[in-house]
């Protein structure tokens, strides 16, 4: 058998498998969104869904709010997990079960997550009475469902941290105490070794680690169905809708659907160049 | 000796924040899943007045959560040894093969775990649409399959890339069958790689809730679709934490388990040298 | 720049890694810190470098107590063993990292950086990646980034054990004459004692956390002090015996020493201080053939020494020898040794 025919028969079952389905569905979304695979009426194909979407005030506001609900998450989760990281870099007494609390939320399905955040967080819920308790609230005060989506960030923060602190932490512990040492023996402080060192030898973890957690919060939907304001739709619970039962609408959820792969798309894009010039920057900073 | 006390007092202090960050949420649902439906638990009470199992017995008997774990558990098995079988060929090849687009092959398997779960759901339930195919099982089935297929993919690649080219020349150096050399120059190599991948399919699907909840619903629930059907417009926190708890603990024994393969699975006590 | 050690020990848990050191380095010289893995060189190393601070004892430079100093404020550059290059810069930039940091002007950082690579060799590899040059290249660039910040001393800590043996006396002698035509202070770290006694102006011997003893390389070579020293350093004949009469008594007749009258001495000497024809005698065990000199192994009761004669000599394995020793050459030892079997 010639060896290339070898090598197609061995991936067929699961690279081929995989290739099919998703570029199936990929290509469904895109048909549908222009008006293709109308379930509803004949296939035509136009830019009419696109243009609808565009004149409907909730895909736009749907859009900016899976923007902002994902960047921050994804900027709040690295900015956190960086210090972890660097602190338990090194083996110290307790430190094993410190690494495993900080994981321990990555295993936790994201319904669930949700669920013991709305717990803990609602009106007389831990929080609440925790605060008023010390004194430092007089009354309880409405975190659920809030209007900055803080509740949401918060659910991102616990359950996606685990995941830029693991990939921070072996991206830190593979730098040799000799480079670190090599760098304060030559004058740099602590702060001079992270950004001469440390940032641009640990850039790819940190740009891998934000492009996951933005991609994974801008397509959320159990947080923002369950946390989120009633008032605001993400991307993928504006899909939903529009696909579900009372509209039927799926070339306008095509629409949202393509605009969602998009974002994501753009958003790593866009995040992982903001820190390659971020580090370059700091890096050449005297 | 300063410095040593400053990383043991923020050592303590991290640990209470750990302890706010996991303990208080869990305990807060063990608390919500134990209310004696006869004695709510309400403003002001701390601790809920009476505790008992009651609430447990009651969802147990009067939801469709047996049907659901019967369904989630009958589903995740499945689809983990069939995402085995399928995924074994392509990570023979990425662990044991040269190839010209090897390496974008392995970024393209990664394809299910980058496009958003419910972009891959709505769009998979309009593709069955079409094809008329109606059967909820195998239809979430087969989306499982295809969405933990890189996992598996991954894992076993490193697997078989383990695999010694001496052991299984001198397998077959002293004349082993095929098979023989499969389970003498193989199979302990792989065996901490099979079940990591089982279990981590297993686990996926358990939890999935994207497919199951667009394509399955309504006659297909899973543990993931009951406890949104109780986070979602009919808000009843006492049900929600029972499966939420059904749905979470096993889970997370299993992943402590999976977490004791990874680590067993490096090169070093599999080929016992480092 | 002058350094002085005194009393310093360093203790991990319940081990003690170095036990009150005292070492006192010209301003520069070139010393050298040898001893086998674990006898605490390399501790000693970083004690200096500030990277390990000791337990005990104080570190002073140019007269100035610098225990406390951070390693990035003093006055120290190190030359790893695995060269520690930044991976992410140029053979430029990591050359130029030292005086970035130490806010040299721009144009001098220029100068100096391009000066030290011409030097080097290293021009033409400027742009490149560290991972892109061989064993040796990354040892120049280490120690070219080293020298960039024009530091007052350098730390050597086995800079060559990763190169092969050729290239490594190569780079050796190279160090050498750079320290002479630059003028900086060197310590440097081997547990090669060629590479040490070829390179110094003393030496520091270590072992167990002391210095067993220290000087100028002959003097360490020809007049070690205790068993441990003539051991470590070349080959070396041990006799344990007692002294009478300016003689001790061995296997192989008496042995003419220099020395007071003594009960249990040790006593030593070079396997090339010995002359064929002497009133020492014994059978020849084996021989081997090294080009130049002849290496013979020699017994008599149960002890074994080894000899080294011109290689135009022939001796058959069972041939009995017989030599001399002028008592100048046969040291005593201060401790009371012990002979290996």
């Amino acid at each position: 058998m010639p060896r290339y025919l070898r090598i197609v028969l061995l991936l067929t079952p699961g690279l081929g498998l995989v290739v099919v389905m998703m570029s199936m569905v990929i290509y469904r979304a895109v048909a549908q969104s222009f008006g293709l695979y109308n379930f509803g009426g004949e296939d035509i194909l136009s830019l009419a869904h696109w243009q609808e979407m565009f004149d409907n005030r909730r895909y736009w506001s749907a859009l900016r709010w899976s923007g902002y609900i994902a960047t921050t998450s994804a900027l709040l989760s690295v900015a956190l997990a960086y210090p972890l990281a660097l602190w338990l870099r090194r083996p110290f007494f307790g430190s094993t079960i410190l690494s495993a609390m900080i994981k321990a939320p990555y295993f936790v399905p994201g319904l669930v997550a949700a669920f013991l955040l709305i717990n803990v967080i609602s009106f007389h819920g831990f929080v609440n009475e925790f605060m008023i308790w010390i004194g430092l609230w007089d009354k309880p005060v409405r975190m659920q469902n809030d209007e900055n989506g803080y509740a949401i960030i918060g659910l991102q923060v616990w359950k996606q941290l685990p995941l830029a602190f693991l990939l921070l932490l072996g991206s830190i512990q593979s730098i040799p105490d000799s480079v670190l040492h090599a760098a304060q023996d030559l004058g740099a402080g602590t702060l001079a070794r992270f950004r001469r060192v440390v940032l641009p030898l640990t850039m790819k973890a940190m740009q891998a680690a934000l492009v996951l957690i933005f991609i994974g919060a801008a397509g959320d939907f159990s947080f923002q169905a369950i946390a989120g304001p009633a008032r605001k739709n993400s991307m993928a619970t504006l899909m939903t809708q529009l696909q579900g039962s009372n509209y039927s609408d799926w070339n306008g959820a095509a629409v949202v659907g393509v605009t969602l792969m998009g974002l994501s798309l753009v958003g790593a894009v866009a995040l992982a160049g903001f820190v390659q010039l971020m580090t370059k920057f700091t890096e050449n900073v005297r | 000796m300063k410095r040593r006390h400053i990383s043991t007092i923020l050592a303590i202090a991290v640990s209470f924040a750990l302890f706010f960050w996991l303990a208080i949420p869990f305990a807060m649902a063990v608390m919500w899943s134990m209310v004696d439906p006869g004695h709510p638990w309400s403003y002001p009470d701390i601790l809920p007045p009476k505790l008992s199992f009651e609430r447990w017995r009651v969802v147990w008997e009067t939801t469709s959560l047996p049907t659901a774990m019967l369904n989630s558990y009958t589903l995740a098995p499945v689809a983990g040894i069939c995402t085995l079988l399928l995924a074994a060929p392509t990570a023979y090849a990425f662990g044991r093969e040269e190839f010209r687009g090897k390496a974008i092959a392995q970024v393209v398997i990664l394809i299910p775990l980058v496009l958003p779960g419910f972009v891959t759901a709505v769009f998979f339930a309009s593709l069955l649409l079409s094809l008329g195919i109606f059967e909820k099982y195998p239809a979430v089935l087969l989306g499982h399959i295809v969405l933990y297929m890189p996992y598996a993919v991954r894992i076993l690649s490193v697997s078989f890339s383990q695999v010694q080219d001496d052991v299984v020349n001198a397998a077959r150096d002293l004349g082993a069958s095929p098979f023989e050399v499969f389970r003498a120059a193989y199979f302990p190599v792989l065996k901490p790689g099979i079940f990591a991948a089982f279990l981590i399919v297993f686990v996926l699907s358990i939890e999935e809730f994207a497919i199951a909840f667009i394509v399955g619903v309504p006659d297909f629930t899973t543990i993931p679709t009951i406890l949104f059907s109780y986070l979602g417009f009919e808000f009843v926190r006492t049900n929600a934490a029972v499966v939420a708890l059904i749905l979470v603990v096993p889970n997370v024994i299993l992943m402590l388990v999976l977490e004791r393969l990874l680590q067993s699975a490096n090169p070093a006590s599999v080929s016992g040298k480092g | 720049m002058g350094l002085e050690i005194e009393n310093v020990g360093v203790r991990f848990g319940s081990f003690e890694a170095l036990r009150s050191v005292n070492l006192t380095v010209d301003d520069g010289a070139f010393v050298t810190l040898l001893g086998p893995s674990g006898c605490g060189k390399t501790t000693l190393l970083n004690v200096i470098a500030g990277f390990l601070k000791p337990t005990s004892g104080t570190v002073r430079m140019d007269g100035m107590d610098i225990s406390d100093t951070r390693p990035e404020a003093r006055d120290t550059a190190m030359c790893f063993q695995s060269y520690a290059l930044f991976p992410h810069l140029s053979v430029r930039e990591n050359v130029a990292f030292g005086p970035r940091q130490k806010k040299v002007p721009k144009n001098e950082i220029v100068q100096r950086v391009s000066k030290l690579l011409d030097q080097m060799g290293l021009d033409i590899h400027a742009e490149k990646l560290p991972n892109a040059l061989s064993g040796g290249q990354q040892q120049r660039v280490a120690l070219a980034r080293a020298l960039a910040v024009a530091p007052g001393i350098v730390l050597f800590d086995e800079p060559l054990s990763n190169l092969d043996a050729k290239l490594r006396d190569q780079v050796r002698t190279e160090i050498r004459a750079l320290q002479r035509e630059v003028g900086f202070t060197a310590v440097y770290v081997t547990h090669d004692q060629a590479e040490a006694l070829a390179m110094s102006d003393e030496v520091f011997l270590l072992n167990k956390g002391v210095v067993e003893q220290s000087g100028a390389p002959r003097e360490i070579y020809f007049r070690p002090r205790t068993s441990f020293v003539a051991d470590f350093i070349g080959a070396a004949n041990l006799h344990v015996g007692k002294i009478k009469d300016g003689a001790m008594a061995t296997p192989f007749g008496p042995l003419g020493v220099r020395g007071a009258d003594a009960l249990n001495k040790t006593v030593c000497w070079r396997p090339e201080v010995v002359r064929l024809g002497g009133d020492l005698q014994g059978a020849v065990t084996a021989s081997a053939f090294q080009g130049g000199h002849l290496d013979l192994f020699v017994s008599a009761g149960d002890q074994t020494v080894r000899l080294q004669v011109p290689g135009s000599h022939e001796f058959d394995v069972g041939d009995e020898v017989s030599f001399g020793l002028d008592p100048e050459n046969v040291v005593v030892l201060a401790d009371e040794g012990h002979v290996d079997a």
